[in-house]
């Protein structure tokens, strides 16, 4: 059965299309998993990695996903040639795409189709967008054509992000260590608490831990990790792990970047180890329980 | 030199955090909250219900063949005050239910989920139990439930409880009066001497449980209380006082005044008094001068006495000084006699 881990913090810029890239290649390239990439943000970053989109003609500044490789135009004419995890919502079809790693598939986004999910009336909300993810990826033929799924969120506690922590598994935090993200965490532990009382005890929702992400040889990060570290309870979900703010996490979402992925760069780098070291803990953590 | 500055993670958001983990902890699994479909919620066929109006009513629309049909209007515009504060507030305490197949079988929130189906709401939050409980559970969940209404009285909270404990004593094959207070109070969960309280007026004198009935008397400490009070006397003039007003700290008064009273009456049975040890007999007094001339003529003539006759000759009894100072000089004698 297909772990599910989602990237959530409602807070923008603490890293979460970032992780879910790593967590994605690491689990496909290095631990050779089958691995499902789901884009729930409407920005669609994290589509745009691995295929190419394209500006909406219809809703400016929205994008859409390229046409998929297996459309024919001639045979599949009750189709319109595109995908997107979008689609569970309005009851149609979903294909996803093949991407550049073998192993590796991709539901992308559509902007304004997941923008109009999110719209819907607070009435409607739960039958036509909360439950909606978690009965596509309960889906007999979804759980079991992969081994690992990832969700990447809009920075909002909007019904997006909610149908995504429902859907999940595991929740991994990625935070900077500064005042705003860490009310952000707050935030995001409170969907988590109350998501995890509407669980059964045979199907937890786990939190993985905060990642702390970004960190700088500042005072303030080191006092406010050491800060969480101590709390009582918190503490045990800070992730042993930090990722420290480089250039090269950046550098390698670059459309020509070269290498493509942090793990085709030698096992000796430092920025390879030490994001590596963090998926290991996490994907250890989602795989073994 | 400039001074070292230090960070903290503010008091409020530390305290938040740390609550949120161990809120999550304590309950996951145990207790779902959840947000479920009005469609999916049925009421319970073995629960005896207080209204005639139904979910499939309120879903349907009332039929006019209905011969309910006046009742059950009449019901549901008393639930659209209800219904208007879920519109506006939403929700505030999620109804009870438990799995039922694909049905969520109503444990406790029949008027809100009704209420909600007018508010126009297509789901509603729930606390969600996973198998059917037993029906102490039920009736436990259902006393939680209820006792935060406001409009709850005395007499319902009272009526609920008998019902848990005859359940309770039930499933342990005992007289419902031999429920321990400690039982009682982690049943319902409430502390020990309220759990007391409820179980001496349950258990008490029928007419007190006749005046909450009558709503004539709405506080549970009072009831208590003036169920303790054993002499029916004290008890009438408390109950007066009660009825008139009189609050929870006079009512004491009451009763332990009218309870010293009743101590002096028996005061001649009562060894055990408190007070200084008595150190000497009283052999009290009295105004009657025949019965003290009996007294003391039935001592004196007493054959175990006979040697102390010689004292006593020329003693005439005609006056309460004489009586008296025979009295006490036939006490003098034996002392000196038992001295020795």
């Amino acid at each position: 059965m297909a772990k599910i881990i989602v990237n959530a913090t409602h807070k923008g810029g603490e890293g979460k299309t970032t992780n879910s890239i790593m967590l994605a290649e690491y689990a496909a390239l290095i631990l050779g998993l089958k691995v499902l990439v789901i884009d729930m943000d409407p920005q669609a970053n994290f589509s745009g990695r691995y295929i190419p989109m394209e500006y909406d003609p219809a809703n400016k500044g929205g994008k859409i996903p390229s046409l998929h490789p297996d459309y024919n135009p001639d045979e599949d004419l009750n189709w319109d040639g595109r995908s997107t995890i979008a689609n569970i919502f309005f009851g149609e079809e979903v294909i996803p795409y093949p991407t550049s790693i073998p192993n590796l598939e991709l539901l992308p986004s559509h902007s304004s189709k997941l923008q109009d999910a999110e719209a819907v009336t607070k009435n409607e909300v739960l039958e036509k967008v909360h439950v909606q993810l978690k009965r596509f990826l309960d889906l007999p033929d979804v759980k079991k054509a992969y081994d690992i799924i990832i969700i990447d969120t809009p920075p909002s506690k909007g019904p997006l992000t909610i149908a995504a922590i429902k859907a999940s598994s595991h929740i991994v935090v990625p935070s900077q260590m500064e005042q705003f993200s860490i009310e952000g965490i707050y935030g995001m532990l409170q969907l988590w608490k109350q998501e995890s009382y509407s669980r059964t005890k045979d199907n937890p929702i786990n939190l993985v831990g905060i990642l702390p992400n970004q960190v700088r040889d500042i005072k303030l990060h080191k006092h406010f990790l050491a800060g969480l570290s101590k709390m009582n309870g918190v503490g045990d979900y800070i992730m042993p792990h930090l990722i420290k703010k480089r250039a090269i996490y950046t550098e390698i979402l670059v459309e020509e970047a070269s290498p493509k992925s942090i793990f085709d760069l030698p096992e000796k780098n430092v920025a390879r180890k030490e994001y590596e070291s963090a998926c290991s803990y996490i994907m250890e953590k989602v795989l073994n329980g | 030199m400039a001074k070292k500055k230090v960070f903290n993670i503010g008091n409020a958001l530390s305290t938040g955090l740390e609550e949120t983990i161990t809120a999550a902890h304590n309950y996951s699994g145990n207790l779902r909250v959840d947000i479920i479909p009005i469609t999916k919620i049925e009421t319970d066929p073995e629960n005896p219900r207080d209204l005639s109006i139904t979910l499939d009513d309120l879903r349907n629309g009332i039929s006019a063949t209905d011969s309910d049909i006046v009742r059950k209007t009449k019901e549901k515009s008393s639930l659209e005050t209800l219904a208007a504060s879920i519109k506006d507030q939403g929700l505030i305490n999620p109804i009870v239910v438990y799995k039922n197949g694909e049905k969520y079988r109503l444990i406790a929130g029949e008027r809100r989920s009704l209420a909600s189906i007018i508010a126009g709401c297509s789901d509603i939050q729930a606390k969600i139990l996973d198998v059917k409980p037993t029906p102490l559970k039920i009736s436990v969940l259902q006393w939680i439930e209820n006792i935060e209404r406001t409009d709850l009285t005395l007499w319902e909270k009272l009526m609920n409880l008998e019902k848990i404990i005859s359940v309770f004593s039930k499933t342990k094959g005992l007289n419902p009066v031999e429920i321990t207070i400690t039982e009682l109070s982690t049943l319902i969960g409430c502390s020990k001497p309220h759990a007391m309280n409820y179980k001496s007026v349950i258990f008490g004198d029928n007419s007190i449980k006749e005046m909450i009935k009558e709503n004539k008397l709405k506080n549970l400490e009072k009831a208590a209380l003036l169920t303790s009070i054993q002499s029916a006397e004290v008890r009438e003039n408390a109950i007066d006082a009660c009825v008139n007003g009189a609050n929870l700290k006079k009512l004491k008064m009451i009763s332990t005044l009218g309870t010293k009273k009743t101590q002096n009456k028996i005061v001649h049975t009562d060894n055990e008094r408190r007070g200084r040890q008595a150190k000497s007999v009283n052999f009290g007094a009295t105004k009657d001068i025949d019965v003290a001339k009996i007294i003391v003529n039935s001592v004196l003539k007493n054959e175990s006495l006979s040697h102390l006759s010689k004292y006593f000759d020329d003693i005439k009894l005609d006056n309460f000084k004489s009586i008296t100072d025979t009295f006490k000089l036939l006490i003098k004698k034996l002392e000196e006699l038992h001295a020795k």
